[in-house]
């Protein structure tokens, strides 16, 4: 198949997926009464779905290498979680775990 | 339009998620760069922005282009990795219910992991559905705006930020400043540990298939001890 057809279908199947899938469940509950433990399920959806996302990319190999063995953006990412923890605040989170990281990158090199 | 757009609602959403949106800069440019890299042209690059508004599927959908992979495989990939979609979507959809359905199908494509993290926020703690539905519509355009915007600049410029600078990282950050608040509860303190577990275990799965895995675990875990925390409680 010719590249950018290709590209091009790869590009309205995927997001038309993508669509029906944050529709769906908003659609099919707009008029039906959602089972109570489903709803009490549901409040964790935020914990486990966003932990699941974020581990992966903590423990991608940082381009500087390791400290005694440890990836640096460990210990970056527990800094960054704990002021996110005690300040809720997406802009205060970022900056320290950028310097954390910046700091111990720094030191490696 | 404008009409809602001069709202303080939609103001507020709108703030509000700048800082997240700094956040996203990196992400977006990384997806733009694997679109230029795959051989895109900026049409597609910008359609996959536009369309598919998801990083983690967009960067998903080049790398299986880039390595010639059948369609079929391509979407289907997508689709799983696509499948936590319907776990924000039943999350949000108590909170849907209230607005009209012209509504709940212009916001759920609005409904990324980012603005699903804020907008749960923002309905939990509202009476107002309306006021809460203007404030996720001015936080998802305001993502929106600023991910098409990042993606070009990727597409164009990104291969010259050099890969010292670690800029990817501000994507983890981002999730961590909506996640790390959440685990104030026994019961979502469970649900983040299996979760993250539990995707590193099952890491080997194929298509991805782990990051709904573990989300499901850490949901089942997370909703086992706030029963039996509440039936303690009882006693």
């Amino acid at each position: 198949m010719e590249g950018a057809l290709k590209l091009w279908i790869v590009i309205v199947a995927v997001g038309a997926l993508n669509y029906l899938s944050r529709l769906s469940f908003i659609a099919f509950f707009a008029s039906r009464e959602m089972p109570p433990l489903l709803a009490r399920a549901l409040k964790f959806v935020p914990a486990a779905m966003l932990t699941a996302l974020v581990l992966p990319m903590v423990l991608t190999p940082s381009a500087a290498g390791t400290l005694a063995g440890l990836n640096p953006r460990i210990p970056a990412a527990i800094v960054a979680a704990v002021v996110a923890y005690f300040t809720r605040s997406t802009l205060k989170t970022l900056g320290s775990g950028m310097a954390a990281l910046w700091l111990l990158e720094a030191a490696i090199r | 339009m404008r009409h809602l757009v001069a709202t303080k609602d939609f103001r507020e959403g709108f703030v509000e998620i700048l800082p997240a949106c700094i956040g996203l800069i990196p992400f977006g440019v990384v997806c733009g760069v694997g679109a230029a890299a795959a051989g895109a042209d900026w049409i597609a690059a910008l359609g996959m922005a536009l369309v598919i508004f998801s990083g983690a599927a967009q960067i998903l959908a080049v790398q299986l282009y880039a390595a010639n992979a059948p369609v079929a495989i391509i979407v289907l990939t997508c689709f799983v990795l696509g499948l936590r979609f319907l776990m924000y979507s039943a999350a949000m959809a108590p909170y849907m219910k209230r607005l009209p359905v012209n509504w709940q199908r212009g916001l759920a494509f609005l409904l990324t992991d980012q603005a699903f993290a804020a907008a749960i926020r923002k309905f939990d703690a509202s009476e107002d559905a309306r006021g809460a539905g203007l404030h996720f519509l001015g936080s998802g355009i305001a993502l929106w705006g600023m991910w098409i915007t990042t993606n070009m600049t990727g597409f164009f410029a990104g291969h010259s930020i050099p890969a010292s600078w670690s800029l990817d990282f501000a994507v983890p950050l981002c999730f961590i400043a909506l996640v790390a608040p959440l685990f104030r509860t026994l019961p979502s303190v469970v649900a983040a540990t299996c979760a993250g577990v539990a995707v590193l275990a099952l890491a080997g799965l194929p298509m991805r298939l782990n990051l709904i895995a573990a989300g499901l675990i850490g949901i089942v875990a997370g909703t086992f001890v706030d029963l039996a925390g509440e039936r303690w409680k009882a006693r």
